[in-house]
């Protein structure tokens, strides 16, 4: 070897961050398109980053696949009348990572480092109006300012994960040091997460069956960006599960050799939505004739191949107060002519349409249902410019269109996800997400829901969608809404996923 | 010649910090904002949210304030930390540097090695068949989208004859990015070789050589290739400052974790001390380059130190 081709392959090999593919037969490699973007489950913001924390830390409470609260570290709780406190009794016997007791200390530890400014928490709100957590003996007691129906959802989903005080270092760092199936091993940023199994793990999530630790002993999360790489590795079998795009997952779906899984309780659907303060758009009947023009049918079974349903309430089926019955009857149903009918007594014809603009941001499935979309509002009489942006530009610029009351109305898509109902307050309630929000008397339902517990709380949450479907403010397409989609080889068995599309490998075990 | 090093590398101190200072300002002009983007993907975009975290993060700062304190701190080495999970951003890019850095030393070995033999059997050929094919298959290299080749070489080479991994970062992964990069870039060396052989085998040197009965293969190896190095040596430099920034496509599909791949993702977040981070060391690393250039040709050339 010469002295140029031994410096070009030490340069090769020596710069280069060696990290070989595992070979091992209970390692689980998974592909996704994106990283998390922190590990500290108080500061990330993406689903995919509470994806990844979510398998270190545990809940307080756990939900079953109706959404109905069950013991998770808190091995009971009392709610007082008045609904303003909550005393969780925390199950004795577990370990964290760290190897020290789980004790009501770390529960308070973690209410107390979400609530402090430093920590730059984007989820605070979904806490509630806490005003204290104390704790005597093994019950912790949170006390709200005023009644928050939708916390048992929270404490229940990755949005309040309990933390174990090792994870503040001495010198303020953070190492996420939970109770969790996992434990951190090494995280590369952008390119792998490798976990280890926790031996003293105990599961109380309903949606689990493994009562112990998980079956594998490694999960290693590689990052592949692009859905043609990850596809190949999964076919190669470098991988053994990965996130399909969605004309890869219709085919491999009717492949024997692979599985694909839906996030069946990510409480993810996509609605069109209108800037209703610039005419026409502020006409109801103008709005419910655009949703009667859009056949959500269709963009399930051809733009999403299938592996969606259409949906009807304003909110994600599967979340409290929804039903896809009641919401039929107070939301429109594609109906082309009645739509035609209505814009025709307004003056707009296919001679004289109705401009709008379509605006949409990039997600797998929309450019296919929007390119549908524009047809469907063809036929009816609105001519719909279709204008598509990436996501952090689209939502600058959808905040800017809706503040507007003059112009080219916008008819907008978009998507949300939650475990809770709640997340309509963020939508809807003045100013809203991307001030979206309707003022008056939504402010005060949706506030009002929010200190609801019970049928008390189904009751105004049916009356709070009714509203937005009668009014025509929403119109609901397809649940789920966009690529919260999983495939593995016929090897992988055991694979789930649970709410706000976490990801669930406890059961997961992998054939020979 | 000193003060020619000293004028040379004032430039380049001065170019980095208007780069830095630019880039300060002109991330702000791209529309959307690193807060309501995290908080629409937390399920959490409360108004008083996003006021709260953009107060903290300092974002609700003058622009011209906040780029100005970016570059004092960047002066000093300091990047600062990504708003997406409050890394050091410095960190984070030197991390990836080397793996960035060994991808574009892959890719400039791979093109030379692909262009000066095309450029050579173009030059010797001129005219003729051998010319026009060799030219055609460099300019379909340079023609096709390198994020296209790339997947095709992914679908070929690793899915259907099982050669290379698809994804990750070690010594086995980066035949396919560095062929890539190396059929993209190896286009303008087989020009550059072709031409400046063409010109050379015209000299009088070359005929005066053949007329003294040296063999052909000395004729074209020693006394006319070797020449025409020296021009092809001048794009190596050009070509590897484009490759440590122009690879971020091609990171991105074979999953190499470099700069670039980090990157991209910071963009689509508006992470934007870590797009920040990337600009000031993709900037500086070219300005090096050209910089180091610059002051090799005017060791070897006296005219461009007068000038």
């Amino acid at each position: 070897m010469t002295k140029a081709s031994n410096t070009l392959f030490a340069l090769l090999t020596g710069a280069t961050a060696l990290t070989a593919l595992p070979a091992m037969a209970a390692t689980l490699t998974v592909a996704r398109g994106v990283d998390a973007d922190g590990l500290d489950p108080q500061q990330v913001s993406t689903t995919q980053s509470s994806q990844i924390t979510n398998l270190m830390f545990d809940t307080l409470v756990t939900l079953d696949a109706s959404g109905e609260a069950h013991p998770g570290l808190a091995e009971s709780w009392e709610i007082s009348d008045d609904n303003l406190s909550y005393a969780f009794t925390i199950r004795e016997g577990l370990t964290c990572h760290d190897g020290s007791a789980f004790t009501p200390e770390d529960v308070v530890f973690t209410f107390d480092r979400a609530r402090d400014p430093e920590t730059k928490n984007p989820r605070l709100a979904q806490y509630g109006p806490i005003e204290s957590v104390t704790t005597e003996g093994n019950v912790v007691t949170v006390t709200m300012t005023e009644p928050y129906g939708p916390l048992m959802s929270y404490l229940g989903s990755f949005s309040i994960p309990m933390m174990c005080q090792g994870s503040v270092t001495a010198d303020g760092g953070f190492e996420p040091v939970g109770t969790g199936p996992f434990k951190l091993v090494e995280w590369s940023r952008n390119d792998h997460i490798t976990l280890a199994a926790n031996d003293a793990y105990q599961n109380f999530n309903p949606l689990i069956e493994n009562p112990g630790r998980p079956y594998v002993d490694e999960l290693k999360l590689v990052v592949i960006p692009e859905a043609v790489a990850r596809m190949a590795a999964l076919r190669s079998g470098e991988v053994d599960l990965a996130e399909p795009s969605l004309e890869e997952a219709a085919l491999l779906d009717s492949d024997p050799a692979f599985k694909v899984y839906s996030a069946d309780l990510s409480g993810q659907q996509v609605l069109t939505a209108f800037t209703w303060k610039i005419p026409p758009l502020d006409n109801p009947d103008v709005r419910r004739a655009i949703g009667m023009g859009l056949d959500r049918d269709s963009y399930a079974m051809i733009a999403y191949e299938g592996l969606v349903s259409p949906t009807t309430c304003p909110a994600a089926p599967g979340l409290i107060g929804v039903d896809l019955e009641k919401c039929a009857e107070w939301g429109v149903s594609y109906d082309p002519d009645a739509a035609r009918a209505i814009l025709e007594g307004l003056g707009y014809t296919q001679d004289s349409p109705l401009e709008v603009k379509l605006s949409v941001h990039a997600l797998p499935g929309f450019d296919q249902m929007h390119q549908m979309m524009q047809q469907n509002l063809a036929e009816i009489g609105v001519q719909a410019e279709l204008e598509t942006r990436e996501v952090a530009a689209f939502f600058d610029h959808m905040s800017q269109e809706n503040m507007r009351t003059e112009g080219t109305p916008v008819v907008w898509t978009m998507g949300y996800s939650g475990v809770d109902s709640d997340y309509m307050t963020t939508m809807w309630k003045t100013p809203g997400f991307v001030n979206m929000g309707l003022g008056g008397e939504m402010d005060a339902m949706l506030d009002e829901q929010r200190t609801l517990t019970g049928d008390a709380r189904v009751e105004k949450l049916q009356e709070i969608q009714k509203i937005l479907l009668e009014e025509g403010y929403a119109v609901p397409l397809v649940s789920p809404g966009w690529n919260w989609l999983w495939a593995s080889s016929d090897k992988i068995d055991g694979f789930k996923t649970g709410f706000v599309a976490s990801i669930l490998f406890n059961d997961v075990k992998i054939a020979e | 010649m000193l003060f020619y090093v000293a004028r040379r590398l004032l430039t380049a101190f001065i170019t980095i910090l208007v780069v830095v200072i630019l880039a300060g300002v002109l991330i702000h002009v791209v529309p959307g904002d690193p807060i309501t983007a995290m908080l629409a993907q937390s399920g959490s975009a409360d108004a008083d949210d996003i006021a709260r975290l953009t107060a903290q993060y300092g974002l609700d700062q003058p622009v011209w304030k906040q780029a100005l304190l970016y570059a004092g701190n960047a002066l000093q080495g300091d990047l600062g930390t990504t708003i997406r999970g409050g890394e050091p951003v410095a960190e984070l890019l030197l991390d990836r540097l080397p793996n960035t850095i060994a991808l574009a030393v892959a890719g400039l070995g791979t093109a030379l090695v692909l262009g000066i033999p095309m450029g050579f059997i173009a030059a010797v050929n001129r005219g003729r068949a051998a010319d026009f094919a060799v030219m055609l298959i460099a300019i379909l290299g340079v023609s096709i989208p390198g994020f296209w080749m790339g997947l095709t070489f992914i679908q070929v080479f690793s899915l259907h004859l099982g050669w290379f991994p698809v994804a990750g970062t070690s010594a086995r992964n980066i035949v396919l990015p560095a062929l890539t990069l190396g059929v993209v870039h190896s286009a303008l060396v087989a020009r550059m070789t072709r031409s400046a052989l063409v010109d050379i085998l015209n000299e009088d040197y070359i005929r005066t050589a053949r007329a003294r009965g040296l063999r052909e293969h000395q004729v074209l190896l020693v006394h006319a290739m070797r020449p025409a190095m020296i021009s092809v040596v001048t794009v190596v430099g050009l070509v590897f400052a484009h490759l440590l920034g122009g690879q971020v496509i091609t990171e991105n599909v074979f999953s190499w974790n470099g700069i670039g791949r980090l990157a991209i993702q910071a963009m689509l977040q508006r992470d934007y001390p870590l797009v920040q981070g990337f600009i000031v060391i993709f900037a500086t690393s070219i300005v090096l380059v050209t910089t180091a250039l610059d002051l090799l040709y005017g060791l070897l050339d006296p005219r461009v130190r007068r000038r």
